[in-house]
C-alpha cells in the first residue's frame, strides 16, 4: 500500500538539504497551510456541486446543467460571483463583532479539517490527543454564530443565534459520548491509532451493536453541529428568513457557506474514521488474498469514498424530513440521544471488560 | 413500566416512519426525472391551441384582414388595452365607410379575459398560443396589428413607423 | 314565521320578504336586534356570512348576512346613518367575532366609526389615506392621495370610540397593542411562510408567541371599487384575480349571481362543466397547499413532488380552459368554450394516477413523526370560535362545523353526485390537514362519477350583449377551496353593479391567527399558517 509520508519525508528531505532548520519549518507550515486551505475550497466547491446535484435528483429535478458538461463548473461560477459581490454595510451593529464572526466559523472549521487522517501518511498532526483536539476546535465554530446573531441587530438573527447555541450545546454532549465509545473501544485518542487498529476490521462490525448505535447516535448528532437539515432551525428560512446570517453579503456569507459545507465534511469523515476503518481497506481476517487486491486500491480512495457514503447519507436525510421544532430537538437530545447514549457507552465497556467484540 | 414501553414504542414507530420517508425519497432518487429542459425542447414543446398568449389578427396572404373598426373590442376592453384609429373613406360606389387605420394593442396591459375575441362580430382577431414575449422595456410590448409587414416588438415609435 | 318572531323582537324594523329575508333597523335598536338574533334559542343566527357596507347615496350603513347553522335560515340585517359627516354606528365585533375586521374594513373604506369596536384602525389602506374610498363622493384625483416615497408608520396603539351614556358624547380612547419593551418581530409583509405580503406583527417571549397583530393591505387592489366602473361581462375577469388558487370557484360564485338576477335558465352541461373545473381547481389548491404546508415546515423535497402532480391538473384545465391559473372559463350563462375533446381521457388518467400518489405524501410527510408532533395539538380551534370568525372550508370542518355549501345549498351539479363531507373533531392543525388531503380523495371520487354522464346541449346560454340587472341586491355563495366565497352585488338597473361585495374565505382566516397561536411557538404560527392556507390577494381584494 502506498505511503504518502514518503512524499512528506522527501519534501522535508529537500528542503533541509539546502535550507536552515527553522526556515525550512517555516516553509513547511506554509505549504501545508495552503494546501490545507487548496483543499479546503476545492472540497467545499465539489461538495456545494454534489449537494445540488443530489436534491435535485430527490425532487425528481436534474439540477444544475447549464455550466459546464453536467453543471460542473456551476460551483466555480457561484463561488466567482460571490467572490465579486459588494459587501453591504449596515447600520447600527457591533462591527468588530459583526464582521470577526465569519472568521471564527471558519477558522474552526479549518482546524477541525486539519487534523483529519486524509490517506495513509497524510496526516499533518497526529496528536495522541487527536480526537480530543477535533471536539475541542469544532465547537468553536459556535462563538462564531452567537457573534453573527448578536452583532447583527436584526431580530431574526438573534433568535437564529439563540437557538444554534442550545443546540449545539445540547448535541455536543451525544457527540462527546459517542467518540467516547470508540475510544473505549480502542483504548487511543490518537487517530492514527484509532485506524491502525481497524486493520482487521472496521469499528462498525467488530464493536457490532454498541458501535452501531454509537455510529447513529454519531451521525444524528453530527448533523445537528452542522446546522443542516431536518436540524437546520438557527437558519430556519421559512421561520427566521436565514437566522444568524440574514445581515450577511458577499463573501463574509459566502464564509458561512463555505464552513456549512465543510462542517459537514468533517463530521463525515470522522464518522469514516472512527467507525468505518478511515482510509483503511476492508479487511476481513482470513480472507489474505482478498485483503491483498483491497490493498491495492490506494488509501485515498478509500478515505474519500467512506467519507462520501456518509455525505449521502446526511444529505438524504437533510431532504427527506421536515424541520424539528425547538422543544422536540431539545427533546430527541435529552430525553433519546442522551440515555441512548450512556447506557451503550456502558455496554461498550462491558463488551471490552468481556472481550465480547470480534 | 407502561411509560417505559410506551418510551420505547414511540422511538421506534418514529424511527420507522423515518425510514419509510427515506425508502420514498430513494426511490424518486433512481426515477426519471421530470424536468423540461426549456430552450433545448422549443421543438417539441408545443402550447394548448387554447392558451392565450397574445392578440393577433389574421391576415391573408393579400396582407387583408376582417377588422371593419367598429370598435366593440375596444369598448369592451377593461383595462383600455386596445385603442383603433379609423377614418372615413367613401368606395367607388359613393357609400362612406369606416376603415381600419391603426390598430394598437397593448399586451403590457392585457389580462386576457378574452371579451374582445368573444364580442368581435367579425372573428377579426383571434389569441395565438405563443408564450415567449419576454423583452426589455415595456414599450416593446406594443403591437400594431392591423399591418402585417409592421415588425412589432421593436419599440413603439419604430414600430408604428413614424 | 320567522318574519312574526322578528316582529315580535323589533317592531319598527322594516322587513322586506323578497328573496333572502331583509331586516332593516335603525341604529338605536341595531344592536339588540343583532344581540337577540344572536342569542334566542329558535332563531339563532350565530354565523355571520358577511359584512357589507354600503353608501346609499342620501345614507351610509352596512347590510350584515347572517345565518343560523343550527336551523340554516338565512337573513340581511340592514341598519343606517344619514350622518356623513360623522357617520356613527354600534359596534357588533362582541356578538360575532368575524365583525371585527369587517368593521374595520367597512370603517377604512367609508370611514364609519363603529362605537365601542376595540382597534378602531384602518385595515387595508394607509393611516395617512385622505377620503373612503368606496363612498359614491369619493375623490380619486391622484393629488389628493399621491403614491407616497415614504414607508408607512407603524402603530403601536389603537383606538376605541366611546359613547358617553349621559350625554351621548362620543370620546376617543387609546388601546395600547404592544408595550414599549415588547420583543416584536415582524413576520412579512416579505417573509417565505406567509405565502404573500401579508405582515404579522409578533410579540415575543423567547421563542413563545405572546401576540399577533394582522396587517393587511400589502396587495390590496381596490376590486370591489374597480367593478363598480365595470359592465358586468367585465367583472368577471377580476373575480380570478382574488384567490388565484380557487379562480374557476370565484368566478363560478359571480356568474350564478348575475344569472340568478338575470332569472337565466343554465343547461344541465354548463353546470356538469363548472363543477367539474371547479373540482380540478379544488385539487390543484389542494395540492399547492400539501406542497406548501411541507415546504413551511422544512420537507422541501415533499414540495417538489406535490408540485409534480399538480402540474398535471393545470394541463388538463389549461387544454379546456386555455389558463392554468387564471382560467376565465366561466361566462355569464354558461363557459367560455365547449371542453376540449381530450378533456375526459384526461380526467379518467389523472383519477388513477393520484392516489397511489397520495399514498406517497403520506409515506414521506404525513406518518412522519416530525410532522405529525409539529401538527397535532398545535393551533386549537374550537367549533364555536370557527363559528363566531365565520372560518369556513376545511378550517372550519376540521373542528367539526359542518359548513360546506356544496352540500347545504348545492349548487352547480353537486346534487346529483354523492360525496362526503370530510368532517373532524379535533380543530388543531393536523385536522385541518387530514381534511385538505381527504378532500383531494372526495374531489377525485366527485369528478370520477361526473366525468362519464356529461349531458349534452349549449355550453352557454345567448345573452344580450349589453347586461344590465334588475334593481335589487343578491347573494350567491360556492365551496371555494379554503371556504365559503359569496358574492353580494347591489344593482340599481344599471350595466355597471352599484355595489359588489366578495365575501373572502380568507379575511376570517388570518383573524384567527391571533387566536391560536398565543402561547405555540414561532415554528408553530409557520405551521398553523400552512395549515389554514390563506391566499393573501384573496384577504385583500
Amino acid at each position: 500500500m502506498f505511503d504518502f509520508s514518503t512524499i512528506t519525508q522527501w519534501v522535508d528531505e529537500l528542503l533541509r538539504s539546502f535550507l536552515p532548520h527553522a526556515a525550512a519549518t517555516l516553509v513547511e507550515f506554509i505549504l501545508i497551510g495552503l494546501c490545507l486551505l487548496v483543499g479546503y475550497a476545492v472540497i467545499a466547491l465539489v461538495l456545494i456541486y454534489v449537494e445540488r446535484k443530489v436534491c435535485a435528483f430527490f425532487q425528481c429535478r436534474i439540477g444544475p446543467n447549464r455550466v459546464g458538461p453536467y453543471g460542473t463548473i456551476q460551483s466555480v461560477a457561484d463561488m466567482i460571483k460571490m467572490l465579486t459581490k459588494e459587501i453591504i454595510d449596515i447600520n447600527h451593529i457591533d462591527r468588530f463583532l459583526f464582521n470577526l464572526a465569519p472568521f471564527v466559523v471558519i477558522i474552526a472549521s479549518v482546524l477541525a479539517f486539519g487534523c483529519i487522517p486524509f490517506a495513509k501518511g497524510l496526516h499533518v498532526i497526529d496528536f495522541n490527543v487527536g480526537i480530543f483536539f477535533l471536539i475541542a476546535v469544532s465547537s468553536i465554530g459556535i462563538v462564531g454564530i452567537l457573534l453573527a446573531g448578536w452583532a447583527s441587530n436584526n431580530k431574526y438573527s438573534l433568535i437564529g443565534a439563540m437557538r444554534s447555541g442550545a443546540q449545539m450545546i445540547s448535541y455536543e454532549l451525544s457527540i462527546g459520548l459517542s467518540i467516547l465509545t470508540v475510544v473505549v473501544f480502542t483504548g487511543s485518542m490518537q487517530l492514527s491509532t484509532i485506524v491502525e487498529g481497524q486493520a482487521d476490521g472496521w469499528l462498525l462490525f467488530r464493536g457490532h451493536i454498541p458501535a452501531c448505535i454509537a455510529f447513529i447516535v454519531y451521525i444524528i448528532a453530527g448533523t445537528a453541529e452542522t446546522n443542516r437539515g431536518p436540524f437546520d432551525l438557527p437558519e430556519a428560512d421559512s421561520e427566521l428568513t436565514a437566522g444568524y446570517h440574514t445581515e450577511y453579503s458577499g463573501m463574509h456569507f459566502g464564509f458561512f457557506y463555505l464552513a456549512e459545507y465543510l462542517n459537514m465534511f468533517v463530521v463525515a469523515s470522522v464518522a469514516s474514521t472512527l467507525f468505518l476503518g478511515g482510509w483503511m481497506p476492508l479487511h476481513i481476517p482470513g480472507w489474505e488474498s482478498f485483503n491483498q487486491i483491497m490493498d491495492y486500491i490506494p488509501s485515498i480512495f478509500w478515505f474519500f469514498g467512506k467519507t462520501a457514503v456518509v455525505i449521502f447519507i446526511i444529505m438524504w436525510f437533510k431532504w427527506t424530513f421536515p424541520r424539528l421544532r425547538i422543544d422536540q430537538l431539545l427533546r430527541l437530545e435529552w430525553r433519546y440521544l442522551l440515555p441512548i447514549n450512556l447506557i451503550n457507552l456502558f455496554l461498550m465497556v462491558i463488551i471490552v471488560v468481556f472481550k465480547l467484540h470480534f | 413500566m407502561k411509560s417505559i414501553i410506551r418510551y420505547i414504542t414511540s422511538f421506534f414507530k418514529g424511527l420507522f416512519s423515518l425510514l419509510t420517508g427515506m425508502k420514498v425519497t430513494l426511490r424518486e432518487f433512481f426515477t426519471k426525472k421530470t424536468t423540461e429542459q426549456y430552450p433545448e425542447n422549443r421543438a417539441t414543446l408545443k402550447m394548448f391551441d387554447r392558451f392565450r398568449g397574445e392578440l393577433v389578427m389574421p391576415h391573408d396572404e393579400n396582407n387583408h384582414h376582417k377588422c371593419i373598426a367598429c370598435g366593440i373590442c375596444e369598448m369592451n376592453c377593461p383595462n383600455g388595452t386596445i385603442k383603433i384609429t379609423s377614418e372615413f373613406v367613401t368606395d367607388e360606389a359613393g357609400k362612406k365607410k369606416k376603415v381600419l387605420v391603426k390598430y394598437r394593442y397593448d399586451l403590457g396591459s392585457c389580462m386576457f379575459c378574452q371579451l374582445c375575441v368573444k364580442m368581435c362580430p367579425q372573428q377579426a382577431i383571434e389569441f395565438r398560443p405563443t408564450f415567449e414575449h419576454a423583452v426589455y422595456t415595456r414599450g416593446k410590448l406594443v403591437k400594431y396589428l392591423h399591418d402585417e409587414t409592421i415588425e412589432n416588438g421593436k419599440g413603439e415609435t419604430r414600430a408604428a413607423g413614424i | 314565521m320567522l318574519v312574526d318572531k322578528i316582529k315580535n323582537i323589533a317592531p319598527e324594523a322594516e322587513i322586506d320578504e323578497n328573496g333572502i329575508l331583509t331586516v332593516t333597523v335603525e341604529p338605536a335598536k341595531y344592536r339588540e336586534l343583532a344581540l337577540r338574533l344572536k342569542e334566542e334559542r329558535d332563531l339563532s343566527f350565530d354565523f355571520m356570512i358577511c359584512m357589507t357596507g354600503m353608501d346609499w347615496g342620501d345614507s351610509l350603513g352596512v347590510i350584515n348576512l347572517l345565518q343560523s347553522t343550527v336551523h340554516e335560515h338565512k337573513l340581511f340585517l340592514k341598519t343606517f346613518t344619514t350622518d356623513r359627516e360623522n357617520p356613527e354606528l354600534p359596534t357588533v365585533s362582541d356578538i360575532w367575532a368575524t365583525a371585527n375586521l369587517n368593521e374595520r374594513e367597512v370603517y377604512d373604506f367609508l370611514g364609519i366609526r363603529f362605537i365601542n369596536h376595540p382597534d378602531m384602525r384602518r385595515l387595508f389602506l394607509r393611516n395617512d389615506w385622505i377620503g373612503y374610498p368606496l363612498r359614491k363622493d369619493y375623490d380619486a384625483n391622484p393629488e389628493i392621495n399621491p403614491v407616497p416615497l415614504e414607508s408607512e408608520e407603524t402603530l403601536d396603539a389603537t383606538s376605541t370610540f366611546e359613547i358617553n351614556p349621559k350625554d351621548g358624547e362620543i370620546s376617543e380612547k387609546e388601546n395600547i397593542l404592544f408595550e414599549e419593551n415588547e420583543y416584536v418581530v415582524n413576520i412579512g409583509p416579505q417573509h417565505p411562510a406567509t405565502h404573500g405580503v401579508l405582515r404579522f406583527r409578533v410579540s415575543l417571549e423567547g421563542e413563545i408567541v405572546k401576540k399577533v397583530d394582522v396587517n393587511c393591505g400589502y396587495i390590496h387592489r381596490g376590486i370591489e371599487k374597480l367593478c363598480e366602473s365595470l359592465t358586468y361581462p367585465q367583472t368577471l375577469a377580476l373575480t380570478d384575480r382574488l384567490d388565484y388558487l380557487a379562480a374557476h370557484q370565484n368566478r363560478h360564485a359571480l356568474c350564478m349571481c348575475i344569472e340568478e338576477a338575470l332569472g337565466l335558465e343554465i343547461p344541465e352541461r354548463v353546470k356538469y362543466i363548472r363543477t367539474i373545473m371547479d373540482e380540478l381547481n379544488r385539487l390543484s389548491s389542494h395540492l399547492l397547499f400539501w406542497s406548501c404546508l411541507c415546504m413551511d415546515m422544512g420537507a422541501l423535497t415533499a414540495f417538489f413532488y406535490g408540485f409534480r402532480d399538480r402540474e398535471k391538473v393545470l394541463d388538463i384545465m389549461e387544454e379546456t380552459t386555455g389558463g392554468r391559473l387564471i382560467q376565465n372559463y366561466n361566462v355569464i350563462g354558461g363557459v367560455m368554450a365547449d371542453i376540449h375533446p381530450n378533456l375526459i381521457k384526461r380526467i379518467k388518467e389523472f383519477v388513477k394516477y393520484l392516489p397511489p400518489m397520495i399514498k406517497e405524501y403520506h409515506d414521506v410527510f404525513t406518518g412522519n413523526v416530525i410532522a405529525q408532533q409539529r401538527l397535532k395539538g398545535v393551533g386549537i380551534l374550537k367549533k364555536e370560535d370557527a363559528i363566531s370568525y365565520g372560518a369556513s372550508g376545511p378550517t372550519g370542518r376540521a373542528c367539526g362545523w359542518s359548513c360546506d355549501v356544496r352540500k347545504h345549498t348545492p349548487y352547480g351539479a353537486y346534487d346529483k353526485v354523492d360525496f362526503k363531507e370530510i368532517l373532524h373533531s379535533e380543530g388543531d392543525s393536523f385536522a385541518r390537514y387530514m381534511v385538505r388531503m381527504e378532500e383531494i380523495l372526495e374531489s377525485l371520487h366527485i369528478l370520477e362519477q361526473l366525468v362519464d354522464n356529461i349531458p349534452a346541449g349549449d355550453y352557454a346560454v345567448k345573452t344580450k350583449p349589453l347586461i344590465k340587472l334588475p334593481e335589487g341586491h343578491y347573494f350567491k355563495s360556492v365551496e371555494a377551496s379554503r371556504g365559503e366565497f359569496g358574492v353580494y352585488l347591489e344593482s340599481r338597473g344599471d350595466k355597471y353593479p352599484y355595489r359588489v361585495k366578495f365575501r373572502s374565505p380568507c379575511l376570517p382566516l388570518v383573524s384567527i391567527v391571533d387566536l391560536i397561536t398565543k402561547g405555540g411557538k414561532i415554528a408553530d404560527l409557520i405551521a398553523i399558517g400552512g395549515t389554514l392556507d390563506y391566499v393573501v390577494p384573496d384577504i385583500d381584494r
